[in-house]
């Protein structure tokens, strides 16, 4: 691997009576913040290769991941600075000044608030492209991350071993707000070629209308417990509870998503929220699995990769987007996740970094020793802002840097 | 050409045009007398008629053999049942013409939120022993062996729908009209008869399956639950391939019609958004695949639109996403982006990222937000992803058309915008969406369809004439009752809707429920506006069949054919024309009343044509293309077909008698001064003639003007004196060199000559008459074609005969001529000595063209017209409406002369850049 020279070296080696550099990035979406830092490791005996190469400095430690409500930004900025996370950040050469520092950040939001970061951080915020930073950041972990990637057919994960050299292309479709889709090519080629307006923004806009949920998470939670067949007009209701098989419909194929709210003379409070909840979550995730397949299938595209925070690895989501997939696609296509689906731009954002030639990251191949940990320490420390939050984790790394 | 069902007598077609709406009421007239009289199922209106006309055919009908009418539907009439066609044809259609309405009238299509019903009212289809024609028959090779068939009744067919939680105000609706025992005809005919229990009536949808037992219990009949597909597909292949102006796309809120090749027709997306999706790939005539589909559909628009905003109805909901702002609701590119686009991936700022991705940050409530906005944003989020998911099949399947159905479009302007805008949006530009008038109706005309031996599969796009009656300014698109049926309603209601002005509110008052007139309008809810806001709500008309309708054969170029030479998408054009309607409007409601004898019923009638004419003015220039593609000709057939509506049947009736018989009266002196001149003086002098007399004419109001001063023959004479030569358009040479040739060449003369008349009196007599007499004393064969039904001043085919068997006492050409074509049969012969040479004569013939317009639009014409062209080698058209507003850039496959007078300013200017009274003679060889 190509190893560059780190200019930016005696920021670490002068700083070494520090126990940590952080490196920090951000994913300022319409909903949903997105941080990704890193942590150095405090003992870090491992760091050296067995094969002897010291020269190669490696350093150690974890990524972290945190999210935050947009609309709770200031929390959020808090959280960076009570962690000094925004110190660490890729400076200029002749940097002499705080706010020289520059902080990778993606997202709409990366524009929309950088003049109130500015103000509270001092920090300047560098803008990667969103689409670079999802893409960089899917790449970096379907190659990198053990176990990254897993389907979900009947409540059961499988995880999947891909084949580093047989990745390329596959379906990026990235569920935040709204919905891209995007073809990948290789690494840093892509193409957005779809997407739709109706995604997780729409989910919580209209649950929190239909429901008066005061969150996403309590809005998926309800939809576990719901019965669509009470909203949904499906197949069977229309044909007097026969199926209409020889379109290949069965009787409990939603025909209409909310079509029963039509006939009854019942008022929006008349129905159970839970129901309200399931029926719009299935109206969506049946709606992107259906998209995402039919754009696959335009490209040839033998693999969709389903992330974003829209799927928070809630089940019945998954399921449901899975079962759209193989209903499509007559059984041809498999949905597939990501464990980190919600922080493809803040990794993305991230990873670039090391495009500066300065203080980069560099995925080093013991990475894959490392893998994840589901145990790790940092898990909860890394949200004690928003604990709605709380599947946030961590990834050891390896960070290697180039003598 | 309203209701030209079999092409026999006129007389009877506007009468059955008076009678739409399927006699749902006729109670005011004694029926009785009509069944004894006719003992079928003409309305007895039918014989007053006759009664007044004294025509031909009236006697004629009783020699109709007794028809044997079963009381039980089932059992089919087999009385003169036939095998029509070739033999070695696989299928011969059976022609049952004492069958009537064995055939059921009804299919339904019960959807999940509506019903549509198609039904269908019958033409009154007797043939009329009519010697004349029937002479005429002989002579152009028409006979009952070689002919085609028609196992097609000619009648109307109606589109009517309900809300399916009204089911009930459904059932009574098919009750009152009888329309589940073959509509309420049958009973007037046959009081006593015995209900059938085991009526059986086609049906679709998921209701045909819920609602069975309840159509049973309610109305004794059996629904014959057709494949929900099959009907859908079998609905968009019919209107595909039998309306002309069917398809449009629709974008920005521009309309456009498309014409579609039926050849090329196939494959196409078939996108039916009802309460869910349904995408079907269309390869052909019941040749079809669900390939997709999406559950996020009418329904979901609908019940998520309740549920968020309480309106009571679809349309209240989409009424109110008219006003609506989607930005306070839906996530913009731009609020993510801090008000920029995101133009690397194509996304400008006013995208929307996320439907309803801003009701998540705020702290509002559902009530904080407005309904409007909401129903909006919901409309484009559905619209947009209907849209898309469709476009995505098409491409996957590599189909060129998607064609959007369904009840969710209504003819929303907004929803078609949204979803074209998507299907463009995603395909770059490369595919476009389409919609369809009859949008809410394929899988009810499908179940239509799907009855055996309606022969409405054969039924081609030239046998069909829609109209639009008096209700369509008022209804739009909307969720409505049956039409008014009796003329009585008619006019009350039109003068109560006029009373009230602009103030109505509340839909009109119908009669009383269980008796036929039930149903009505609903009447624009909007205040201050007589008609709807939406500008894009779609009038859907009565579809009328006239199996007898053929394309004009000698057209060069059928499929590129438009007889419109006006384009009335010009704004300022269609101005202009409303606004020489509008002036002509209170002249010609004198007139109409006046030829009723003035009385107080013809005054009140009057009104209500004046009405009724004017609301449909405003209605379409307030949308244009709201019955279809809107020319000229339509506008003028429009009027034409109004007056019939109040039983207006010949406004001009007296007028042009008076100008007959004046004309006449100096005709034998004018073709002394002809015969005296030499064969190249004579022919211009006749071209001359047609062109001066063709200044009479009541269409315009030049001339109108004009005849306030002075005597027909003063006007003829004064007119032909300033025929001086050049005319603004003048093939006079070319067409003289066909004729008369030069030196030695002597061109044959013409085989057959099609002469395409127009106006009554001076026009007709000293205009076409003479040319007429020059072609047959050359030998060429002369058909003149004149209108079926009557249509301001124009001469019809029923006429016609009168004024050549008056011309042919003085004129021993024309004398011979009419006989050998059979014109003389009835009349006076031999009232001249010039009888005694008796060598045989070309014939000299009359045929009805099938129209009721002062225009012609060549793809619908009779098919006796179309039988005599086969012969013809020349065709003439003559007049402003048939050679200039309408054809006037026809090519044909023969010879053509198109002789006119512009008695219009600005028609002169747009069309030959001359001055008001120019003439054109356009000579044209054959392509």
């Amino acid at each position: 691997m190509d190893v560059k020279k780190p200019a930016s070296q005696e920021n670490l080696n002068g700083n070494e009576s520090e126990s940590q550099i952080s490196h920090l990035a951000l994913d300022i979406g319409g909903s949903l913040i997105k941080v990704v830092y890193f942590l150095r490791s405090n003992g870090s005996g491992g760091s050296v290769d067995d094969s002897g190469k010291k020269s190669d400095p490696v350093l150690e430690g974890r990524l972290h991941f945190a999210k935050f409500e947009t609309s709770k930004i200031i929390d959020c900025l808090e959280f960076i600075r009570s962690k000094n996370l925004h110190l660490a950040g890729f400076r200029h050469h002749d940097a002499s000044a705080n706010d020289k520092t520059l902080i990778k950040a993606t997202g709409g939001g990366a524009y929309k608030f950088a003049d109130l970061i500015k103000e509270k951080l001092g920090v300047v915020l560098d803008k990667e492209d969103e689409m670079d930073c999802l893409v960089t950041g899917a790449n970096f972990l379907l190659k990198a991350v053990h176990q990254e990637a897993f389907t979900y057919v009947d409540g059961q994960k499988e995880f999947l071993q891909i084949d580093q050299n047989d990745l390329y292309p596959y379906l990026l479709v990235n569920i935040g707000s709204g919905v891209s889709m995007i073809k990948v090519d290789g690494d840093g080629k892509f193409e957005r070629i779809s997407g739709t307006s109706v995604g997780g923004g729409t989910f919580w806009g209209l649950g929190r209308l239909l429901t008066n949920c005061k969150s996403f998470d309590e809005l998926l939670e309800l939809s576990h417990q719901g019965n669509n067949r009470v909203i949904d007009m499906l197949v069977g209701d229309i044909y007097g509870g026969s199926e209409y098989s020889k379109i290949g419909l069965t009787s409990t194929n939603i025909a209409s998503s909310f079509g029963k709210a039509i006939s009854d003379n019942k008022e929006l409070k008349d129905y159970k929220p839970e129901d309200v909840a399931r029926s719009l979550l299935r109206m969506i995730s049946n709606n992107i699995g259906q998209i995402s397949y039919l754009n696959a299938l335009r490209f040839g595209l033998k693999r969709i990769f389903f992330a974003g925070f829209f799927i928070r690895g809630h089940a019945y989501t998954m399921d449901t987007i899975s079962v759209a997939v193989s209903f499509w696609s007559k059984g041809d296509a498999k949905a597939m996740f990501l464990r980190h689906e919600g922080f493809l731009g803040a990794l993305g954002a991230f990873v670039s970094y090391e495009n500066h030639g300065l203080g980069g990251l560099k995925t080093h191949q013991s990475v894959q020793q490392f893998a994840v940990s589901e145990t790790y320490a940092g898990k909860k420390m890394c949200c004690l802002v928003n604990e709605d939050l709380n599947d946030n984790e961590s990834i050891d790394f390896g960070v290697a840097f180039a003598a | 050409m309203a209701g030209l069902s079999e092409g026999q007598t006129p007389v009877l077609e506007i009468d059955g045009t008076l009678n739409s709406n399927d006699g749902n009421s006729r109670g005011n007239k004694g029926n009785d007398k009509a069944v004894v009289l006719v003992g079928e199922e003409n309305s007895n209106s039918n014989i007053d008629t006759q009664n007044q006309q004294g025509g031909s055919g009236g006697g004629s009908e009783r020699e109709m053999p007794s028809m044997h009418r079963s009381g039980s539907r089932p059992q089919l009439d087999l009385s003169k049942a036939a095998i029509q066609g070739n033999f070695e044809v696989k299928n011969p259609t059976i022609l049952l013409p004492n069958q009537s309405d064995d055939i059921s009238h009804l299919a339904l299509d019960i959807g999940g939120s509506l019903i549509k019903l198609v039904y269908f009212s019958r033409h009154e289809d007797q043939s009329i022993d009519d010697k004349r024609k029937k002479t005429i028959n002989e002579r152009l090779g028409i006979s009952n062996g070689n002919r085609r068939s028609y196992p097609i009744l000619g009648g109307r067919l109606h589109f009517v729908k309900f809300e399916t939680t009204k089911i009930n105000e459904c059932l009574d609706f098919i009750h009152s009209k009888q329309l589940h025992r073959g509509g309420v005809d049958s009973r007037h005919w046959n009081p006593g008869v015995q209900v059938n229990d085991n009526a059986v009536i086609k049906a679709t949808g998921g209701g045909a399956y819920k609602f069975a037992d309840l159509f049973k219990e309610r109305l004794g009949v059996s629904l014959d639950k057709e494949d929900e597909m099959d009907c859908l597909v079998a609905g968009a292949n019919f209107l595909l391939k039998a309306i002309r102006h069917e398809a449009f796309t629709h974008m920005e809120g521009q309309k456009e019609f498309v014409q579609i090749d039926t050849n090329d027709l196939f494959p196409y997306l078939l996108v039916n958004i009802g309460s869910g999706v349904s995408m079907i790939k269309v390869d052909g005539d019941g040749k079809f695949e669900r390939v997709s589909g999406t559950n996020v559909g009418g329904g979901t628009y609908w019940g998520l639109g309740r549920l968020l905003t309480k309106c009571k109805s679809f349309d209240e909901l989409l009424e109110l996403s008219q006003r609506g702002d989607n930005s306070t609701i839906d996530m913009l590119v731009g609020d993510i982006y801090g008000g920029m686009d995101y133009s690397k991936i194509g996304l400008s700022a006013s995208t929307i990222a996320s439907s309803f991705g801003k009701t998540i940050s705020d702290k509002k409530e559902l009530a904080d937000y407005r309904p409007e906005d909401i129903s909006l944003s919901l409309l484009r989020m559905i619209s947009y992803n209907i849209g898309q998911i469709s476009y995505l099949n098409a491409l996957r399947f590599g189909l060129k058309r998607i064609f959007f159905g369904g009840f969710f479009i209504r003819g929303h302007a907004y929803t078609m915008d949204t979803i074209s805008f998507a299907v463009q949006f995603w395909s770059k530009g490369e595919a476009q969406a389409m919609f369809l008038r009859h949008e809410g109706f394929l899988g009810a005309l499908g179940a239509f369809m799907s009855y055996e031996k309606h022969g409405l599969d054969d039924l081609m796009v030239h046998q069909l004439v829609e109209r639009f009656p008096m209700g369509a300014p008022y209804t739009g698109g909307r969720i409505h009752g049956p039409p008014l049926g009796d003329l009585n309603e008619k006019i009350s209601w039109m003068e109560k809707f006029v009373l009230k002005g602009t103030e109505i509110t509340a839909p009109v008052p119908m009669a009383p429920s269980g008796t036929t007139g039930l149903g009505g309008f609903e009447v624009p809810l909007s205040k201050g506006s007589t008609l709807r806001s939406d500008a894009s709500a779609l009038n859907v008309g009565v579809l009328h069949l006239v199996p007898t309708l053929e394309v004009f054969p000698l057209l060069a170029d059928p499929k590129m054919y438009e007889p419109n030479t006006i384009d009335l998408a010009d704004h300022s054009e269609l101005e202009y024309w409303f606004t020489v309607l509008s002036e002509h409007l209170p002249d010609l409601v004198d007139k109409a009343v006046a030829s009723e004898g003035g009385t107080d019923d013809a005054k009140r009638r009057g009104d209500a044509f004046a009405r009724a004419f004017s609301a449909h003015l405003a209605r379409l220039m307030e949308e244009p293309a709201a019955y279809g593609k809107l020319g000229l000709a339509n506008l003028l057939e429009l009027r034409e077909e109004c007056l019939r509506e109040f039983q207006f049947l010949d406004a001009y009736r007296s007028i042009k008698q008076r100008e007959n018989e004046a004309s006449l009266a100096v005709l034998p002196d004018l073709l002394v001064e002809l015969d005296s001149m030499s064969k190249e003086t004579r022919l211009l002098m006749l071209i001359e003639g047609v062109l001066a007399a063709n200044i009479f004419d009541w269409g315009s109001r030049a001339c109108v003007d004009l005849y306030h001063k002075g005597t027909i023959i003063e006007i003829y004479r004064m007119s032909r004196n300033k025929m001086q030569r050049p005319w603004r358009v003048d093939d006079f040479d070319a067409f003289k060199e066909r004729m008369l040739g030069s030196g030695d060449n002597k061109p044959r003369p013409h085989k057959r000559a099609l002469l395409f008349v127009d106006n009554s009196g001076a026009d007709v007599v000293l205009g076409m008459l003479p040319l007429a007499r020059e072609l047959l004393r050359r030998g060429t064969e002369v058909v003149l074609v004149a209108n079926s039904l009557p249509a301001l001043n124009d001469i019809t085919a029923m006429e016609l005969p009168d004024i050549v068997a008056e011309a042919a006492k003085h004129c021993d050409i024309l004398r011979r001529a009419a006989e050998a074509g059979g014109l003389l049969v009835d009349a006076m012969i031999n009232t001249l000595d010039g009888s005694k040479e008796n060598s045989p004569s070309v014939p000299l013939m009359v045929v009805e063209n099938g129209c009721g317009s002062p225009c012609i639009d060549l793809r619908q014409v009779s098919s006796e017209l179309a039988a005599a062209a086969k012969n013809a080698d020349l065709i003439i058209l003559e007049g402003m409406g048939r050679a200039l507003h309408t054809n006037f850039n026809a090519r044909f496959k023969c010879e053509a002369l198109k002789l006119a007078m512009v008695k219009n300013q600005r028609l002169a200017e747009k069309l030959i850049k001359g001055n008001i009274y120019d003439c054109v003679c356009r000579y044209e060889p054959a392509r």
